[in-house]
């Protein structure tokens, strides 16, 4: 998978961010490399949360099988860029 | 607007589905593993999943202090929500109390012909397979609803589990009404056979469409007593099993250890060992016909993603998630069925 556009990157921490309801930490300083299960301590339900709001603001649907692949905010940003990168 | 046009934020902008959803949220935290608490059992009943497998031929652990770091272990690890189990929980009350201690919301599956300390503050599901005639016939024990009703008479904990099997099926209606004229909650399970069953207590389609219809008729006369929903019937009662419908999320069936239940779940034995191969709510259960409603608890649970498609779906899953919430954890108050209707379980994503 290619790497993710920035701005794609700094969304999607922003989308984690206000689901998660984190504090102290911005869209512009989320490290896009930390492991979200292990580092950001999110779960299935917590994704399949964030899954909906990026098929809202991308129309990129998530397929369930990729769940485990998606273990950080650049990886998952890499995933919609490649998403849409196929639809055009 | 077509069925697949919805976007997330238009399903819960609908004020009720907002509602609930928020409602349920607040419990996605919960992280299940299941205790096999004793090899022992007063009753021995057909079909019980226990006693399939090698389950029962592990040794029982009665050590407090190794339960004790065992589930301080657990919570450590991320665990917060255990169901004791097998074969009879209630034979050992000092351990249940030790995992209470530890960690405080959790659910102790019982026959309930013996009694557990109040100060064990779980939701407690009973058995119960049928009228007291059928009870004696299958699970060999005499007036084993009488018995439970005494023993847990006026007990916030208690919820009775019906499993349905086909030769029950009508006598749900007299066991329903019995636990309605005492304020006591009830909820349904679908027997499902244990690997190589092959006796009179599997479902055909028949006995599922018949059971369907009893269902059905109990939530809409008793809908303070029955815990359940249109899309709990739904899920439950279709000819495909849960797997097939839902793709099970047990490590037994899934290999993925990265998120979820593949990473978190465990089935310890009574020797507090557990096998990956094994793990799932009900092992030794062929997952073909499992319509179990443990099972089902976590499996449509976590299929959030896939139901939220339409607001009908979406609030469908819903009243199942309040439903599981209501029946497992104690003080949880289930809200009225948002979804009337059954709707036919969406497809993968």
């Amino acid at each position: 998978m290619a790497s993710a556009n920035s701005e794609t990157v700094t969304r999607i921490a922003g989308i984690i961010i206000n689901e998660l309801k984190l504090e102290d930490v911005t869209p512009e300083t989320f490290d896009g490399d930390l492991d979200l299960v292990d580092e950001v301590g999110i779960d299935s339900m917590d994704l399949a949360t964030i899954a909906l709001v990026i098929r809202d603001e991308y129309g990129v649907r998530i397929d369930e099988d990729d769940y485990p692949k998606l273990t950080t905010v650049a990886i998952i940003a890499a995933y919609i860029d490649t998403k849409l990168a196929e639809k055009e | 607007m077509s069925e697949q046009e919805y976007k997330f934020s238009d399903i819960i902008a609908v004020p009720a589905i907002r509602e609930r959803f928020e409602k349920v949220r607040k419990y996605f935290f919960l992280r299940e593993s299941t205790y096999d608490m004793s090899n022992r059992c007063n009753i021995r009943c057909e079909g019980c999943y226990y006693f399939q497998g090698d389950k029962h031929l592990f040794e029982e652990n009665l050590n407090v202090s190794d339960w004790q770091q065992h589930m301080r272990a657990e919570k450590e690890r991320g665990i917060t929500f255990v169901v004791l189990a097998g074969a009879e929980p209630s034979f050992v009350p000092d351990l249940c109390k030790t995992c209470y201690d530890e960690i405080p919301l959790g659910c102790i599956a019982s026959n309930g012909i013996k009694v557990l300390p109040r100060e064990i503050d779980y939701r407690i599901h009973l058995s119960v397979w049928g009228n007291d005639e059928t009870s004696l016939e299958i699970r060999k024990a005499k007036g084993m609803l009488k018995r439970q009703m005494e023993n847990y008479h006026g007990d916030t904990r208690a919820i009775w589990v019906y499993t349905f099997t086909p030769v029950n099926i009508d006598e749900a209606r007299e066991v329903t009404k019995k636990l309605a004229a005492n304020n006591q909650q009830i909820t349904f399970n679908m027997f499902s056979a244990p690997v190589g069953y092959d006796g009179h207590l599997k479902h055909t389609p028949e006995t599922l469409a018949r059971t369907r219809l009893v269902m059905t008729e109990l939530l809409q006369d008793y809908p303070e007593t029955v815990i359940y929903s249109p899309y709990n019937i739904m899920a439950h009662t279709h000819e495909q099993g849960l797997h097939d419908l839902f793709s099970c999320s047990y490590p037994r069936m899934n290999p993925s250890t990265d998120i979820g239940l593949g990473r978190s779940f465990r089935q310890y034995r009574t020797d507090l060992q557990w096998d990956r191969a094994a793990a799932c709510c009900v092992p030794d259960t062929d997952c073909d016909d499992c319509r179990h409603y443990a099972a089902g608890s976590a499996v449509v649970t976590a299929r959030m993603y896939r139901h939220a498609t339409t607001p009908r779906h979406f609030s469908a899953w819903l009243d199942y998630v309040d439903t599981y919430l209501a029946v497992w954890v104690k003080g949880y108050e289930k809200g009225k069925n948002l979804c009337s209707e059954m709707v036919e379980p969406p497809e993968q994503c």
